[in-house]
C-alpha cells in the first residue's frame, strides 16, 4: 500500500475516523487502533515480513529491560551487543549479504581463485533499515541512560512499527516520540488542516515532480550512451528533483499523516537545494539519518573533538556509512565517500557550521556570493547523485565522461517521444514556490490558502503522472 | 472536529469542482483539434468518401502509399496507426459508420496483429476525449474494467491516460502543434534503414481466431464495404515465416502479400518497409486488386 495509491485513500480516512470516534476515549484504545493499523499496513507489502517486524520489536524490548536490570556494566554491554548483532545479523543477511559474498569472490577471481558463492534468493523487506535503525536508536539510548526502558509492550510496539513511518522514516528517537505515545491524544483541529496541508504538497512533490523528473532521468541515465552533453547535465539535475521530490514528498505525507492522528514525527527535509554549502546540505537533507549517524556514529567516534585529521577521518566514517546503509552496492559507498570529499575544504578551514541561518537573497553583492554558492552546492550535489543513480561505477564514471567530452549542447529527442529540456517551467515553478515557503512546512497554509490549494489538487490531477507509475525510491532502502 | 469534517468536505468540493473544470476544459480543446492525429481527424471529419481506406498498424501506416492510388483515380487514405491493434481498427472502423462515411473498400492488414485479442493502451488512449460525446465509443469499451470510472468521475480518462491524452498533448493540441500524422494522406514512410538487419522472430507467434477482426468482418458484410484481409512484408530471414500458412488456415480469405517484396534493399527493418519498399508493395496491391480510373 502506498502513500499515492487509492488504497491508501480508503485506509486512511478509516483508520482516522476508528481513531477519533472509536479510540478516542484512552490512549490504550488510540494506539491499539493505530498498531492494528500498522500491522495491516505492513502486512499489505508481504504478511511474512511481518514476523521480522514483530521479531525486532520483541527483541529490542526485552533488550532494553535486560540492560536495565543488569548489574554490572559488563552484562550491560553483553545485552547492548547481543542485540546490536541480531538486529545488524538480519539487516545484513537480507540487504548486504549477496552484496559480500559477490564481492569476495570477485576479489578471490581477480587473484586467480574461481570461487562460486552462494547466494540468498530473499527479496528485501520493505523499511527493515528503517525499523532496525528506530530499534537501535532506542537501545543506544536505554545503554548510556538517556532515557528509561518502555514497560509498556503496545506503546513500544506502536514506536517501532507506526505506519506513516514504518516503511521509509522519518527514523524517529525514543525521547522525541514515545511521551507522545503515552498520553491520549486530542483532536487539534489547526494541527490537522495542516497535515491535510502537507499531505496535498507531498502529493504535489511525489506525482508532479518526483513521477515527472523519473521519466525524463530515466530515459537519459538508460540510453547515456546516445546523449548529448546537454541531456547529460539535465538528466543529472532531473534525478536531483526526482530523488528530491519523491523522499520529500514521502516524508511530507507521513508527516501529514501523522498530524491527523496528533502526533508530530520529526522533520526529515528542510528545503537543502537552497543550501550555501555541503556541510548545510547535509544539515537539510534526510535529517533523520544525518543527526542519527551524527548521535550514534559521529560523536561516539570523538565527532569534532580532537585533531582535524581526526574529524576527517569520523567524517568519512558516517559518510561511507550511510552510502552503504543506503544499498548494497559500491555506486552508493562511492556517493557517500564523494559528500565526504566534498566536506574537506569545510573541515580544513573549519567552516562546515558557517551557514546555520536561513538563506536570504538581495539586490546586493553578498547576496550575488549567496546564490552563486547555492548553485555551486546544487551542482556539486548533482554530480554525486549521478553515482547514486547509475546501475553501476564503471556507468557513472561513463556518464560523466561523455557529459564534459561530448560538448554538444543542444535540444535532443528522447525515446520517450518528448525533448530533453520541457521540464524546466515545471521545475522553474516548483523552485520559486519552495523558495516562497521556505520558513514554513509548505506553502498552501498562510493567506490564500485555498487558493493556493486549488492550484496544487489542478496540478496533481493535471501534471501528475499516473499512468507510469512509480514507487517510492527509498522503499527499496 | 465538526469544523474538520467541514474543512474536509470543503477541500472535497473543491477537488470535484477541479475535475469537472478540468475535464470540460481539456474536452473542450480536444474537440477543436483534428490534426493531431489520426483519431482526432477521422472524429471530427463527418460524410467522407472514399474508394479505398487502409487500417491496421505501423505495417499499414509505414506500408501504403496513398498517393498511387490517388493518381489513378481513386479516393484513399491511410488510417494505420503505429502501436494500434484490431481491436483499435474495429472502432476506427466504427467510428466512421458513425460519422456516416462512404467507403468501397477497407484494405486491412491482418498478419502478426492476428495473434492477440489484446488491445493497444496508447491508441486506446487516443479515443477518450470523445467517449461523452460518441456512443459507438461508449459501446464498445462496455466490457473495459475502468469503464465506470471513466464515465462517471470527471477527469478520469485523462489522468488514467495522461503519457497520451494529459497535460502535454492537451496543451500540443491548443496550439495546433503540427505533427506527420496527417501528411501524405496518412501515409508515414520510413526514411531510415537498420544495418544489419535484426531478423524478426515469429516463433512466439501462433493465429487465433480474433474477436475484433470478426467485428470487422461483421460491420463490412453489414454496411457493404468490400474487406480485402491482407499480410503485409516481413524480411526473408524472419524466424518462422511458416506463420502466414497458420493464418490462412485459421482465415482462408486472406491474402497472402508477405512474399510480395523480399529484397533487403526495400526494408527499414525487418518488419517494416522503407519508402522505396512502400512504392513497391502498394504497387503490388493496387496491381492485384484494382484497375486505373484514370491514366496518370
Amino acid at each position: 500500500m502506498f502513500f499515492n495509491s487509492f488504497h491508501f485513500a480508503v485506509f486512511l480516512p478509516l483508520v482516522f475516523l476508528m481513531y477519533w470516534f472509536v479510540g478516542q476515549k484512552s490512549k490504550i484504545n488510540q494506539n491499539y487502533i493505530l498498531i492494528l493499523a500498522s500491522y495491516y499496513f505492513y502486512a499489505c507489502w508481504d504478511w511474512r515480513f511481518l514476523f521480522l517486524l514483530v521479531f525486532s520489536t520483541l527483541l529490542d524490548y526485552f533488550s532494553a529491560l535486560q540492560i536495565e536490570k543488569s548489574q554490572t556494566p559488563k552484562q550491560k554491554k553483553l545485552w547492548l551487543w547481543l542485540c546490536i548483532s541480531i538486529n545488524l545479523g538480519f539487516l545484513g543477511i537480507f540487504k548486504y549479504y549477496n552484496f559480500f559474498a559477490q564481492s569476495f569472490a570477485a576479489l578471490f577471481q581477480s587473484v586467480g581463485w574461481q570461487v562460486s558463492p552462494i547466494l540468498l534468493d530473499v527479496v528485501l523487506p520493505v523499511g527493515i533499515s528503517f525499523y532496525t535503525f528506530h530499534g537501535l536508536s532506542y537501545i543506544i539510548d536505554i545503554y548510556y541512560g538517556r532515557i528509561k526502558s518502555e514497560k509498556n509492550f503496545v506503546d513500544y510496539s506502536l514506536f517501532v512499527s507506526y505506519f506513516p513511518l514504518l516503511v521509509a522514516g522519518p527514523i524517529e528517537r525514543a525521547t522525541h516520540l514515545l511521551p507522545q505515545l503515552k498520553k491520549r491524544r486530542k483532536f487539534n483541529f489547526e494541527k490537522a488542516k495542516e497535515g491535510v496541508y502537507q499531505i496535498i504538497w507531498g502529493l504535489v512533490k511525489k506525482v508532479v515532480i518526483a513521477d515527472t523528473c523519473a521519466q525524463y532521468a530515466n530515459a537519459i541515465f538508460d540510453q547515456y550512451h546516445s546523449m548529448n552533453s546537454l541531456s547529460l547535465v539535465l538528466g543529472a539535475v532531473y534525478f536531483a528533483f526526482q530523488i528530491y521530490g519523491d523522499f520529500s514528498g514521502y516524508s511530507d505525507i507521513a508527516l501529514g499523516t501523522s498530524k491527523l492522528f496528533g502526533i508530530d514525527l520529526l522533520r526529515n527535509f528542510n528545503y537543502p537545494y537552497f543550501s550555501r554549502d555541503i556541510a548545510e546540505f547535509w544539515r537539510r537533507w534526510h535529517i533523520s539519518l544525518t543527526t542519527w549517524f551524527r548521535d550514534y556514529l559521529y560523536i561516539p567516534l570523538g565527532g569534532s573533538k580532537g585533531s582535524k585529521w581526526m574529524k576527517i577521518r569520523n567524517t568519512f566514517a558516517i559518510f561511507l556509512v550511510s552510502g552503504f546503509w543506503h544499498g548494497a552496492s559500491w555506486t552508493f559507498i562511492a556517493w557517500g565517500l564523494i559528500n565526504a570529499l566534498y566536506f574537506i575544504p569545510l573541515l580544513l578551514l573549519n567552516k562546515n557550521r558557517n551557514n546555520l541561518d536561513t538563506v536570504a537573497l538581495s539586490f546586493n553583492l553578498a547576496s550575488v556570493k549567496t546564490f552563486f554558492n547555492i548553485l555551486l552546492t546544487f551542482a556539486i550535489t548533482c554530480l554525486a547523485w549521478i553515482f547514486f543513480r547509475a546501475k553501476t561505477i564503471q556507468d557513472a564514471f561513463s556518464y560523466i565522461e561523455r557529459m564534459v567530452t561530448d560538448s554538444r549542447f543542444v535540444s535532443q529527442y528522447m525515446s520517450i517521444e518528448r525533448y530533453n529540456y520541457e521540464l524546466w517551467p515545471l521545475l522553474v515553478i516548483f523552485i520559486v514556490a519552495e523558495w516562497s515557503c521556505r520558513t514554513q512546512t509548505e506553502p498552501i497554509s498562510g493567506r490564500y490558502s485555498w487558493v493556493k490549494m486549488s492550484l496544487c489538487l489542478a496540478a496533481i490531477l493535471a501534471l501528475g503522472v499516473f499512468s507510469d507509475y512509480k514507487e517510492f525510491i527509498y522503499f527499496q532502502f | 472536529m465538526q469544523q474538520f469534517f467541514k474543512f474536509i468536505l470543503n477541500v472535497l468540493g473543491v477537488l470535484l469542482l477541479t475535475m469537472l473544470l478540468l475535464d470540460l476544459l481539456y474536452t473542450a480543446v480536444y474537440h477543436q483539434s483534428n490534426d493531431r492525429n489520426k483519431i482526432s481527424y477521422l472524429y471530427q471529419s463527418e460524410k467522407k468518401e472514399y474508394d479505398v481506406v487502409f487500417l491496421g498498424s505501423s505495417r499499414v501506416n509505414n506500408h501504403f502509399v496513398p498517393q498511387l492510388f490517388n493518381d489513378q483515380g481513386y479516393k484513399t487514405f491511410n488510417y494505420g496507426i503505429t502501436r494500434s491493434r484490431l481491436e483499435e481498427s474495429a472502432l476506427m472502423l466504427k467510428l466512421m459508420v458513425e460519422r456516416n462515411f462512404s467507403i468501397d473498400t477497407l484494405i486491412l492488414q491482418v498478419d502478426l496483429n492476428i495473434n492477440t485479442n489484446d488491445h493497444s493502451e496508447a491508441i486506446r488512449s487516443l479515443f477518450m476525449p470523445y467517449w461523452h460525446q460518441s456512443g459507438v465509443i461508449r459501446t464498445h469499451y462496455r466490457e473495459i474494467p475502468e469503464y465506470k470510472a471513466i464515465q462517471y468521475v470527471p477527469f478520469y480518462r485523462y489522468m488514467h491516460y495522461d503519457s497520451r491524452i494529459g497535460f502535454r498533448e492537451m496543451y500540443a493540441s491548443l496550439v495546433h502543434k503540427e505533427t506527420n500524422a496527417l501528411f501524405y494522406d496518412g501515409f508515414y514512410p520510413l526514411l531510415q534503414d537498420q544495418r544489419p538487419m535484426v531478423a524478426a522472430d515469429l516463433s512466439k507467434y501462433y493465429p487465433k481466431r480474433n474477436k475484433a477482426y470478426e467485428e470487422i468482418k461483421a460491420i463490412c458484410q453489414q454496411n457493404n464495404i468490400h474487406l480485402l484481409a491482407v499480410t503485409t512484408p516481413m524480411c526473408k530471414s524472419t524466424v518462422n515465416r511458416d506463420y502466414f500458412n497458420h493464418i490462412q488456415k485459421v482465415y482462408p480469405e486472406v491474402y497472402r502479400f508477405e512474399d510480395a517484396v523480399t529484397d533487403d534493399k526495400y526494408f527499414s527493418t525487418c518488419g517494416h518497409l522503407n519508402k522505396a519498399g512502400a512504392i513497391e508493395y502498394t504497387k503490388a496491391i493496387f496491381n492485384a486488386f484494382f484497375k486505373p480510373k484514370t491514366k496518370s
